[in-house]
């Protein structure tokens, strides 16, 4: 049997941080991933020669003093990332199509505020107290700041309190209230669910800066992995954990692999979805309360996406790295629901051009999907797919092509798809448990979770834990790795971020 | 809502989702020692309490004051008469 002082379940960006974390901070670590390759929602595929990222598109934080360059250094990373920041407020649009209002947002919070006054002349009031309040919020949470990264429970005012409430106090502008809660599609909540804390905490990064990654998910997969071989981790893929079975004193004695060997740990940490965890709990060692908690949790958005290329010889219209949100509606809870009948939003996303064109990455096409709309094809698996899902995702295809025909004729005549996925081809491909973006829909009031579970030698963390996307996966394992390591340990690594 | 009818809905709480025997369930009774609860195992009784009596409690401190169960009623009582919302 072999000995490892910690297993960590997933290879996602918060899988990876821990491992690397607990690594660093000097124990024997396994990963454990179901799919065939590590790196969970930051894996590409190809087509051709054409890269294309799943999960991981942009990101913000990257900044200098940014919380993802902070953490990147700590792990000893930063020099291994490179990012390519939008500069320019023409790569970063957002288009109302009721009006026909086109709005860019440059880099920086200050741009950033400065511009929308100037598009929004009457509501400069409205945007300084929403700025302000993200400010607060950002500064009165101690997850925000990697030095302290305590746990500690939702407890500010702003956390009772919806987005979509505090904007419609602030404004009674719908078109400046879609704008605000235009970075919804970042993390697959309604405005009205989620909670203004947390938009606050997410949003504030992107207003700081975005950044792509040079070579995309493969950038980071690589990043992590020249670190966890450096720190002699072991990754085993293609194999998971099966249902506890060996409980001592409420801790669990050894794992047992789907492929039946055994494994020794003091602790595993889990990175993978909370209702996936449950199943592996034995009913005799939780309670009634905690199966009801985790249950009760429901899906973020998902995407159906398209995958293009430009075609060849065509001349881009498109500066290169863009991001262009095309929204239908000015109400984001609309674009956000599932009940919704009206055309999706459409988030264009086109990646830097690859430095050495050794392999081009393609542009990703994202239209709000919802795992419950193709809930009756969920019992099928790659391949084995029903022609009514064929003749579901054509029709999807079709309109998001007609949709950026009617909004970027120019974009749509160089764009040639190639591929496309629905929620389920996200789930399969990518092991997730429902295909959504952003695992655990993030509600006021709800209590995620994080750090220790019923049987004490097991934790969480990951995406459904704090914080959707890379940022809130990374933080949330700094924080429950640092637990594990200790405080003097974590403080020690600590000691190369300023 | 009467103070018998919190004591009963409280005591379902304990009974349905963490399994422990009605006759346990004293006002005196310490919640960690005496009912095998863990301090993890307090979000999911604040969780359970929410949805049970239809509020929303926050995790402040006056929630980790809560020892017995007597507290859990008298807490509960709190914020059913809108000391916190």
């Amino acid at each position: 049997m072999t000995i490892y002082d910690d297993i960590v379940v997933g290879s996602g960006a918060s899988g990876l941080t821990m491992a690397l974390l607990l690594a660093m901070g000097g124990r024997r670590v396994l990963i454990l991933e179901k799919a065939p390759l590590i790196g969970g929602s930051l894996s590409m595929f190809s087509r051709g020669r054409v890269r294309f990222d799943t999960g991981f598109h942009f990101t913000g934080g990257l900044n200098e003093g940014g919380i993802l360059s902070e953490m990147l250094t700590l792990l000893g990373m930063k020099e291994l990332v490179e990012p390519v920041f939008l500069t320019k407020s023409v790569q970063n649009r957002f288009v109302f199509e009721e009006s026909g209002k086109v709005f860019e947002q440059p880099p920086g919070i200050e741009p950033a505020k400065m511009k929308f006054k100037a598009d929004f002349p009457s509501e400069g009031q409205a945007i300084d107290a929403y700025f302000e309040m993200i400010a607060s919020v950002c500064n009165r949470t101690p997850s925000m700041n990697i030095q302290e990264n305590l746990i500690a429970p939702p407890n500010l005012e702003e956390d009772y309190v919806s987005l979509d409430s505090v904007l419609k106090k602030l404004t009674g502008n719908p078109l400046l209230r879609g704008l605000l809660s235009g970075y919804a599609m970042c993390y697959g909540v309604r405005p009205d669910e989620i909670s203004f804390a947390n938009h606050a905490r997410m949003v504030n990064n992107f207003y700081e800066s975005i950044a792509f990654v040079k070579d995309g998910g493969d950038g980071l997969i690589m990043a992590f992995k020249k670190r966890l071989d450096f720190y002699g981790v072991d990754i085993r893929c293609g194999v998971s954990l099966l249902p506890f079975s060996d409980i001592k004193d409420g801790m669990v004695n050894s794992f047992t692999l789907t492929n039946g060997e055994s494994v020794s740990a003091e602790r595993a940490v889990f990175t993978i979805h909370p209702q996936e965890i449950l199943s592996l709990i034995p009913e005799k060692s939780r309670s009634r309360a905690f199966a009801s908690r985790i249950s009760s949790f429901e899906s973020s958005a998902g995407f159906f996406s398209v995958f293009a290329k430009i075609r060849n010889g065509a001349v881009d219209p498109e500066p290169d790295s863009a991001i262009i949100s095309l929204f239908p509606d000015n109400d984001v809870n609309a674009l956000l629901s599932p009940e919704y009948c009206g055309k999706p939003a459409v988030v264009i996303i086109k990646p830097p051009h690859a430095a050495h064109d050794a392999c081009e990455r393609g542009v990703c096409i994202l239209e709000p999907a919802f795992p419950e709309k193709i809930a009756q094809w969920g019992d099928s698996t790659v391949g084995k797919r029903s022609s009514a899902y064929s003749d579901y995702k054509e029709e999807r295809v079709e309109a998001i092509r007609a949709h950026i025909a009617a909004q970027l004729p120019a974009y749509s005549d160089v764009l040639e798809f190639v591929d496309a996925a629905s929620t389920l081809t996200y789930r399969d491909y990518l092991c997730s448990h429902d295909g959504s973006a952003y695992g655990v829909k993030q509600k006021i009031g709800q209590f995620n979770l994080i750090g220790r579970l019923p049987l004490h030698n097991l934790y969480a963390a990951g995406q459904s834990a704090l914080l959707p996307g890379v940022v809130g996966a990374m933080m949330s394992s700094l924080i429950v790795g640092r637990s594990i390591i200790g405080k003097d340990r974590y403080g020690r690594l600590l000691g190369g971020v300023s | 809502m009467t103070e018998e009818e919190i004591i009963e809905k409280t005591n379902r709480v304990f009974e349905e989702s963490f399994e422990i025997e009605p006759g346990r369930l004293k006002a005196d009774a310490h919640i960690f020692t005496d009912l095998g609860l863990d301090s993890l195992d307090i979000v999911d009784l604040v969780v359970a309490l929410q949805s049970s009596f239809g509020v929303k409690i926050r995790t402040d401190e006056k929630v980790r004051e809560i020892r017995t169960l007597g507290d859990v009623y008298s807490f509960i009582a709190r914020v059913k008469n809108g000391e916190q919302d």
